[in-house]
């Protein structure tokens, strides 16, 4: 089964906001997912990325070289700061989010870095948050679902029943889709 | 008159016609189906950034701290 194939399938929001979790979501569901290894999973990410281009899928947005054309109707992952340079087409897009100070400290340990300035780099992550969601509000052609991971642990069931909604008619295997919910991955607990 | 509610309303505005030349040649093989809906896009667009300059800014100074971030996350080059 295919998704529609004159739309582009987006899972975004924050780096560390649960993006790899939410493709690990959709791939148990036999939905369709791109991705390639060139990030190899670690102990920040034991699952796997789930990214194009190592992630770094941003740089080719910003020179507006990325093939979209070749992902209609597959799920692809673009982190938020890359949702403004997204062209006019049509998208459905998952904007995940998470507790910014669970965001912040998973970044930090990720980048083997102890941030001087915090609340700073906090205020400047929550303004890009709600700028890019405020543009995907008022995109044409935009359909988003809001989407937030500490809900998502707490509550598998209901909220896959959303992103199954959101998606529209497709054989979905709901069952490994919630399976796919592992607490144990909630190591950056607020 | 009163519409039916969830009805979209609609209205016309007059652009110059070299200029809307100009946009369907633009849109052509984009998402775009029609010049209202470009002219639409644009518009929400240019909305949305006056009302994101009204509220909290997200500055040039943020945008590097957030770049900074991800060049050390390696999202970006």
């Amino acid at each position: 089964m295919k998704l529609r194939e004159d739309t582009n399938y987006i899972v975004s929001g924050l780096e560390r906001s649960g993006t790899s979790m939410m493709m690990q979501v959709l791939a148990a569901g036999g939905i369709p997912i791109a991705y390639t290894e060139s990030r190899k999973p670690d102990e920040h990410n034991p699952k796997g990325y789930y990214e194009l281009e190592g992630g770094k899928i941003i740089n080719r947005l910003m020179q507006g070289t990325f093939p979209f054309e070749s992902y209609k109707g597959t799920f692809i992952k673009i982190t938020a700061y890359g949702l403004s340079y997204l062209p006019p087409r049509s998208y459905k897009i998952i904007y995940m989010e998470r507790n910014l100070d669970e965001v912040l400290d998973s970044m930090e340990k990720m980048a083997w870095v102890t941030d001087e300035d915090r609340e700073e780099t906090k205020q400047s992550f929550k303004k890009l948050n709600e700028k890019i969601k405020k543009e995907l509000r008022t995109k044409e052609y935009t359909d988003v679902l809001f989407m937030n991971y500490n809900d998502v642990l707490k509550d598998p069931h209901t909220n896959v029943q959303k992103v199954c909604e959101f998606i529209g008619p497709y054989q979905y295997d709901t069952t490994k889709m919630i399976a796919v919910v592992d607490s144990q991955l909630y190591r950056q607990r607020r | 008159m009163e519409e039916k509610t969830g009805e979209k309303k609609y209205t016309t505005i007059s652009i110059p016609t070299h200029l809307a030349e100009k946009i369907k040649k633009r849109i052509q093989g984009t998402g775009f189906t029609s010049l209202s809906s470009y002219v639409t896009y644009v518009l929400r667009e240019v909305l949305s950034g006056a009302d994101t300059e009204s509220t909290e800014e997200f500055s040039k100074e943020d945008e590097e701290r957030v770049k900074a971030r991800l060049r050390s996350l390696g999202y970006l080059d």
